[in-house]
């Protein structure tokens, strides 16, 4: 996935929460959902991705 | 016939010159050549083409002594951003002199800086109009930096204090952000800048998903240098680039056409990187935000949730008591209807009792034999016509207190 695919489901899910269009049994999956969503926003802001890392210094 | 040294001839020549042109000029040229000196002086080689560039329509030797070039080259190079090089077009304030032996030459006396920024200002005119007709000039700023920025092509010298610049301030970006870096090098001044920065530039583009965005930056020299990024042919790749393109090329004058076609030009290397961190930093305070944003409104859910729960249980006591009440009345209704039902019932029936009784009473043979009728049998049988009878038969004539016995005659 894609950081900014994640922040756009992120983005529904608040916002359907905000809106109430959530009952309180699917809160609480979508609020699974969006810890992990932002778990892994967070992890590609903060954290090295090894892979991309690999990546980048094969040389051409 | 008389003749003359070649000095002698070469000496006339001389002071005719002196004698007929001794004031200084102003002369539009382009320097074909230009060679400094070890002794401080500055050769140049000057010419004027025809339209079609390709033919020489007048060329002259000119000198800059070393005092006037330890005065001009600082300020044409302060003024321009550039150096003097071959295919500039200058204007030059210049003496004319002849020698004896080196024959016909100009001094330089004084320069017109403003002179070649124009014509440079008119050439880059000339490549956008150009890139603009060719419908590449905005290709690039129509790509969309992605959010997240992370994966970082940078096209420079490995050399340029610019590029440690921009790799140390990613990297020691006081948000903790993580960046990838991979530089293409390229000559970032000189004739060989435009060859080798495409071809940076296809290197990267065979790459292009392992990158988020391409950036160009050189440290900024004493002299920068400029024109060799006023390029058609750099320009159109680098509008025609499938990623976006940053340009951070250090300088204060008006943009090279690699700057307009760029997606982001900013001014420095230094620049470049706060531009990319600032970029992040965007995409990270959304991220507390819309973070934010979940918890405050599942925390409001929630209390709205429990404020229904709490309402409906307050109400519950009374709502079961008013439904007590109703039940009750129900009951009592049902109760009394029921009642009454079952008392009406017992009337009619009693009524009805009451009434089959008389009838009863009425048909009692008894009453009616008191009442003064009589009940005549023939052999035990109620007779109820005369035709029935004959003579001879023996009736039984019974009345109220009794019967007697009789014989037809």
């Amino acid at each position: 996935m894609k950081y900014e695919e994640a922040m756009k489901r992120l983005d529904e899910i608040v916002s359907g929460i905000e809106e109430n269009k959530m009952d309180i049994d699917q809160i609480g999956e979508s609020l699974k959902e969006a810890r992990e969503l932002i778990k892994f926003c967070k992890d590609k802001l903060y954290k090295t991705d090894e892979e991309i890392k690999k990546i980048l210094e094969t040389e051409d | 016939m008389e003749a003359i040294t070649l000095l002698e001839l070469n000496g006339r020549v001389k002071s005719t010159l002196q004698f007929e042109m001794p004031d200084a000029y102003w002369v539009q040229a382009e320097i074909s050549s230009i060679s400094p000196s070890g002794q401080g002086h500055c050769y140049l080689e000057l010419v004027q083409k025809d339209a079609t560039g390709r033919n020489f329509l007048a060329k002259a030797k000119a000198n800059i002594w070393r005092g006037t070039w330890l005065k001009l080259k600082p300020y044409f190079e302060a003024q321009t951003g550039e150096t003097l090089k071959v295919g500039m077009k200058v204007l030059l304030q210049v003496t004319v002199t002849f020698h004896e032996v080196y024959g016909y030459s100009l001094v330089v006396q004084d320069i017109d800086p403003t002179y070649t920024m124009g014509d440079m200002a008119r050439r880059r005119k000339e490549i956008l109009e150009q890139l603009e007709k060719d419908g590449v000039i905005g290709l690039n700023r129509e790509l969309e930096i992605p959010a997240l920025p992370q994966r970082i092509a940078v096209i420079s010298s490995a050399t340029a204090a610019g590029w440690g610049d921009f790799r140390d301030q990613l990297a020691n970006n006081i948000y903790g952000f993580r960046f990838y870096v991979k530089l293409f090098p390229a000559a970032m001044q000189g004739d060989d800048v435009e060859r080798s920065v495409i071809s940076a530039l296809n290197a990267v583009a065979l790459r292009r998903d392992d990158f988020d965005v391409v950036i160009i930056i050189r440290g900024g020299g004493a002299v920068s240098e400029l024109s060799c990024f006023d390029s058609y042919n750099l320009a159109f790749n680098i509008a025609n680039f499938p990623l976006p393109v940053i340009t951070g090329i250090g300088h204060e004058r008006d943009d090279t056409v690699a700057d307009v076609v760029a997606h982001t030009k900013v001014k420095t290397p230094t620049a470049a990187a706060e531009f990319i961190i600032n970029r992040v930093f965007d995409t990270a305070s959304e991220l507390e935000n819309l973070t934010r944003r979940m918890s405050d409104a599942i925390t409001e859910k929630m209390n709205a949730e429990k404020v229904r729960i709490e309402r409906m249980s307050q109400k519950l006591p009374s709502l079961f008591a008013v439904l007590k009440t109703r039940q009750e009345q129900v009951l009592e209704t049902l109760w009394i209807r029921s009642v009454n039902g079952v008392r009406n019932m017992l009337t009619a029936q009693a009524h009805k009792l009451e009434i089959v009784d008389k009838t009863l009473a009425a048909a009692d043979p008894h009453v009616i034999l008191k009442r003064g009728y009589s009940l005549t049998r023939l052999n035990g049988r109620a007779v109820k016509c005369v035709s029935d009878l004959k003579k001879g038969d023996r009736l039984t004539t019974v009345f109220a207190d009794g019967s007697v016995e009789s014989e037809i005659i």
